[in-house]
C-alpha cells in the first residue's frame, strides 16, 4: 500500500497482491476434532475431476464399509462405501457442484467384522507402482477442495525433472481450521504420508508450508519429523517445514510455490513444469491410509462454522453426510442463515438443498448471516484500483466486467481472464461489490463456447 | 432419524451467488465522505478568514450538485445515488475553487451544470471523463468571467466584513515582477510569507487558502489508504521545474490551488490512472502543464485546465501502464 516498501515482511510470501481478510479460525481452531457417523449417508458418485463413476450397487444391496460401490468403466477412480449397511436407493440427487449427479444411498446398519484397515506389513518398501496402485484403488483425489485424482498427479511424465514436494498446510480460507487440527493432532500422519508421496515421486526435498497464523502447527510438525526420525529412516528424503506469511492466496498452489521455491509457474503450466508437486497436507494423510492400510477415502475432516450455526465444529464425517445431519449434529442454526457454503468464503460455493452431501472435496461448511457477508448490489467501476492491487496474477478484473457489461466478453483476453483462478481477492477489495469473479467466469464461459463452435 | 419437526428448515432466503462470500468492508459511498470529512478543515478555516459567506457559498454549490444529481436519477428511472457522497464531495470541491465574494445564486448553477454535462450525460458516477468540479469552474470562468476573477476578499480573522483584494499570482500575472515587489513590499518581512501561504492569511479561492489544513486532510486520506503519494508528488516535482521561470518561485509553489488539485482533485479515481507508473506520468504532465499555463498562457493559475488536459488522457494512460503479469513465459516449458 505504501509508496516505498522498504518493510518487506521476514516472511516467504508471493510476490505481488493478496488480501488480508478476517480470519474467523478462533471460532473451531481449538476444537480437537470430532468423529461424527449419521445414519444414512447419499454419495453422488461424481466424487473427483474427470470421467463419471457407475454404481456397481443396487437396492437393497448390502454393503461393507470399504467395498467399492461405484467406479468408472476403463479404469478411473472407484468410490467405497463410507459406512455399512442396505443400499437404499439410487437414484438422481443433489450435488453440490453438479447441481445433480446420480446418488447412492446407504441406510446404516452394524455389521458384522467390519474392516478394521489395519497396518500393512511391509509397505514402506513396496514397489512405487504398487503404492501409486494402492492410491488409485483407494480413490485419493486432492482433498484440499479440488479433487483431482491424486494418482493422476503423482504419476510423472517421464521427461519432468521434479526436484520438491510442497505439502500444503496454508490453509489460507478464513474460518477453516480443518488442516490445522489435522496437522496437530494427526502429525505423525502427515509426516509419513508426505514421505511416502516424496518417495513415490522421487524427490529429495519435501518442504511442509505453513502459514504463520498457525504456529502451533509448525512447531508440532518439527517435532514430529524429529521424533519419528526422519532422517534416519531414510535419508535420501530432506524433509523441512517453512512458516509463511499469513496472506491469501497462499495455499494457491502457484503462489505457494512462488513462496516457498521462488519458481514462478509458466503461463498456462503447472508447478510440474518448475520441478514442483504439491499436495494438501489432508491429501497426504489419505496417502498414507492407502498405502499403509489399504484404507480407502470413505471419510474426510471438515470444519463446519460461522455465525450462523450453534455449534461451530471440526467434524470427521463419512462421505455422503448430509448437511441436514451435520445442522442437527451441531445444534442448530444462530440467527439467520442468508448463506450456505461449500468450502471457504473466498472460493466457497453456495448451496440451496439441505440434502446436499459432503464430498472428497468438501473442506468446510460455513453457515454465513447477513453481517458476515454482504448482499447489497453493485455499483459502477470508480477505478480506484484496488482489485488491480489485489490480484495475485496481475489481472485487470476491473477491464473485464466494463467489457462484459457492454457484452464484449470475446475482447477480454488481453486483461488475462484465461489465467484467472477465481482466487476472489479482486471481489473482495472492490469497494462498489463489483462480483468481479462472476464477471471473469461469463468471459471465460464465452471463450469455451468460442472453441466449441470453431471444433 | 428423529421426529420430523427435529428437521432444520431450509432458511427461507437463502442466497446463491459465486465467491467470494465477504468483502474488505470499505464501500465508495465511505470512501466519498471520507473525502468529504478530509475538506473540512479547508472549508472550516475559510470560514475563520472570510466569514460566513464562505458557507453560504459552499453550501449553494452541494445544492446545486445534490439536487442535479438527484433529478438525473429521477430522468433515468435509476435508484436514487445522493448518499453515496460523490455528489457532496463535487460541489465542496467546486466551491473551494471559487472567490470567497461571489454572488451566492452563481455556485448553484455551476454545480448543477457541472453535474448535469460532466457526469448525468455520460451515464453517473464511474463513467465521467473529467473531474466535475473542474468542469464546474470552468463553466463558470466561461459564464460569469469577472465575478470569478474579481470578487477576492483580504483574510481577516475574527473579522465581520472583509475588504476586495487581488491575489499574489494575479497580480504577478498582469505586472510581472515589479507588481510583486510592490506587494512583498507590503507585507511586514519576509516570515511573513510563510504565514500568509502555508497558514492561509491571503486571498484566495475558498479552499486553496491554506496549505497547511489542505495537508491536514491529504494527511487523513494517505493514512486511511483512499489516496496515494504517486499523482501528488508528481505534480510537485513537475510544477517545481517550472518555477525557475517565474518570477516567484516561493510564491509559485505555496500559491494557488496547486496543492487542492495536487491532493483532492487530480487523485479522483475516475479520471486518473489506476497504476503508479500511469498515474507518475499523469503527475508530472499536469505539473508541468500548470508551469506552461501559468508562464506563458492566459491564467494566472493553471492547475486546473492542466488536471483537465491529463485527464483526457487517462484512458491511454491505463492502456499503456498495465499491472504486471505474475506469469511473463508463455507455453509451459
Ligand atoms: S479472481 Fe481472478 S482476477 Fe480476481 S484476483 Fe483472483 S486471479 Fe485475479
Ligand atoms: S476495485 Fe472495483 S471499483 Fe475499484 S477499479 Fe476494481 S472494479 Fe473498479
Amino acid at each position: 500500500m505504501s509508496l516505498f516498501s522498504w518493510h518487506k515482511s521476514a516472511l516467504p510470501t508471493f510476490s505481488r497482491g493478496g488480501v488480508h481478510p478476517e480470519e474467523h479460525k478462533g471460532l473451531t481452531e481449538n476444537l480437537p476434532i470430532e468423529t461424527f457417523i449419521p445414519t444414512t449417508v447419499s454419495i453422488p458418485v461424481s466424487q473427483s475431476l474427470g470421467a463419471p463413476a457407475e454404481p456397481l450397487v443396487a437396492k437393497a444391496a448390502m454393503v461393507k464399509r470399504g467395498d467399492v460401490i461405484a467406479t468408472v468403466p476403463g479404469g478411473g477412480l472407484s468410490l467405497h462405501a463410507p459406512i455399512s449397511g442396505i443400499v437404499k436407493s439410487v437414484q438422481t440427487g443433489p450435488h453440490p457442484t453438479l447441481v445433480h449427479d446420480t446418488t447412492i444411498t446407504i441406510l446404516a446398519k452394524s455389521a458384522e467384522g467390519d474392516p478394521e484397515f489395519a497396518e500393512q506389513p511391509g509397505w514402506q518398501t513396496l514397489a512405487i507402482p504398487q503404492m501409486l496402485d494402492r492410491i488409485k484403488e483407494a480413490g485419493v483425489v486432492g482433498l484440499g477442495g479440488a479433487a483431482f485424482p491424486t494418482y493422476r498427479k503423482l504419476m510423472l511424465p517421464k521427461d519432468a525433472k521434479v526436484d520438491t514436494l510442497v505439502i500444503n498446510g496454508s490453509e489460507c480460507e478464513p474460518y477453516l481450521t480443518c488442516d490445522y487440527r489435522v496437522m496437530l493432532e494427526e502429525s505423525e500422519r502427515v509426516v509419513l504420508g508426505s514421505w511416502v508421496i516424496a518417495k513415490i515421486i522421487g524427490v529429495k526435498n519435501c518442504v511442509i508450508g505453513i502459514e504463520s497464523n498457525k504456529q502451533p502447527a509448525a512447531e508440532q510438525m518439527r517435532k514430529t519429523i524429529a521424533a519419528l526420525g526422519m532422517e534416519a529412516m531414510d535419508p535420501a528424503v530432506k524433509m523441512s517445514v517453512v512458516v509463511t506469511e499469513t496472506k491469501y492466496p497462499q495455499g494457491s498452489e502457484k503462489q505457494l510455490v512462488q513462496s516457498l521455491t521462488g519458481r514462478l509457474v509458466p503461463k498456462g503450466g503447472l508447478p510440474l513444469h518448475v520441478g514442483v508437486v504439491v499436495q494438501n497436507v489432508a491429501t497426504a494423510v489419505a496417502c498414507l491410509d492407502a498405502v499403509r492400510n489399504r484404507k480407502p477415502v470413505i471419510e474426510r475432516v471438515l470444519t463446519v462454522s460461522g455465525a450462523g450455526i450453534k455449534n461451530p465444529k471440526n467434524l470427521r464425517v463419512p462421505i455422503g453426510t448430509s448437511v441436514e445431519d451435520i445442522i442437527l449434529h451441531c445444534g442448530g442454526y444462530n440467527g439467520d442463515v442468508v448463506k450456505i457454503l461449500f468450502g471457504g468464503p473466498m472460493m466457497g460455493r453456495t448451496i440451496a438443498d439441505l440434502d446436499v452431501s459432503v464430498t472428497k472435496g468438501t473442506s468446510g461448511l460455513l453457515f454465513l448471516t447477513e453481517a458476515e457477508t454482504n448482499l447489497n448490489s453493485y455499483q459502477p467501476c470508480i477505478s480506484c484500483g484496488e482489485c488491480l492491487d489485489a490480484c495475485p496474477m496481475g489481472l485487470e478484473p476491473n477491464r473485464v466486467s466494463q467489457y462484459i457489461e457492454v457484452n464484449r466478453p470475446l475482447e477480454t483476453e488481453q486483461f488475462g481472464v484465461k489465467e484467472c483462478f477465481e482466487c476472489g481477492c479482486c471481489s473482495y477489495s472492490c469497494p462498489s461489490h463489483r462480483p468481479l469473479v462472476q464477471f471473469m467466469q461469463v468471459a471465460k464461459a464465452a471463450y469455451r463456447r468460442q472453441e466449441r463452435k470453431a471444433k | 432419524m428423529s421426529d420430523e419437526s427435529d428437521k432444520p428448515a431450509n432458511p427461507l432466503h437463502l442466497h446463491l451467488s459465486s465467491g467470494p462470500h465477504i468483502f474488505s468492508g470499505r464501500s465508495t459511498a465511505q470512501i466519498m465522505w471520507m473525502v468529504n470529512l478530509s475538506l473540512l478543515p479547508a472549508l472550516l478555516w475559510a470560514w475563520a478568514v472570510f466569514g460566513w459567506a464562505v458557507l453560504a457559498i459552499t453550501l449553494s454549490s452541494i445544492l446545486g450538485c445534490v439536487i442535479a444529481e438527484y433529478a438525473v436519477c429521477r430522468i433515468a428511472k435509476t435508484a436514487s445515488t445522493i448518499a453515496d457522497g460523490s455528489a457532496v464531495c463535487s460541489g465542496l470541491l467546486l466551491a473551494y475553487t471559487l472567490p470567497p465574494g461571489m454572488p451566492i445564486w452563481m455556485p448553484f448553477i455551476g454545480g448543477m451544470l457541472a453535474l448535469i454535462f460532466t457526469k448525468g450525460i455520460f451515464g453517473g458516477l464511474g463513467y465521467n471523463i473529467f473531474n466535475v468540479a473542474l468542469v464546474g469552474r470552468a463553466m463558470m470562468m466561461a459564464t460569469f468571467p469577472v465575478e470569478m476573477t474579481t470578487r477576492w476578499l483580504t483574510p481577516a480573522l475574527g473579522k465581520a466584513d472583509a475588504v476586495s483584494a487581488a491575489t499574489f499570482l494575479g497580480q504577478i500575472k498582469l505586472g510581472g515582477q515589479e507588481a510583486l515587489t510592490k506587494m512583498l513590499a507590503a507585507l511586514p518581512d519576509g516570515g511573513q510569507l510563510w504565514f500568509e501561504f502555508f497558514l492561509g492569511m491571503r486571498a484566495g479561492s475558498i479552499g486553496e487558502v491554506s496549505v497547511l489544513m489542505i495537508l491536514l486532510g491529504a494527511a487523513f486520506l494517505l493514512w486511511k489508504g483512499i489516496i496515494k503519494l504517486y499523482i501528488p508528488l508528481s505534480i510537485l516535482v513537475g510544477v517545481a521545474l517550472m518555477a525557475p521561470f517565474s518570477p516567484a518561485p516561493a510564491i509559485y509553489m505555496l500559491s494557488g490551488g496547486l496543492w487542492l488539485g495536487a491532493f483532492f482533485m487530480a487523485t479522483d479515481y475516475v479520471t486518473s490512472p489506476t497504476q503508479p507508473r500511469g498515474q507518475i506520468i499523469f503527475g508530472l504532465g499536469i505539473g508541468l502543464l500548470t508551469g506552461i499555463i501559468r508562464n506563458w498562457g492566459g491564467y494566472p493559475e493553471g492547475i486546473c485546465y492542466a488536471i483537465m488536459l491529463m485527464n483526457i488522457l487517462t484512458p491511454a494512460l491505463n492502456d499503456w501502464f498495465r499491472p504486471k503479469r505474475l506469469t511473463a513465459g508463455g507455453a509451459p516449458s
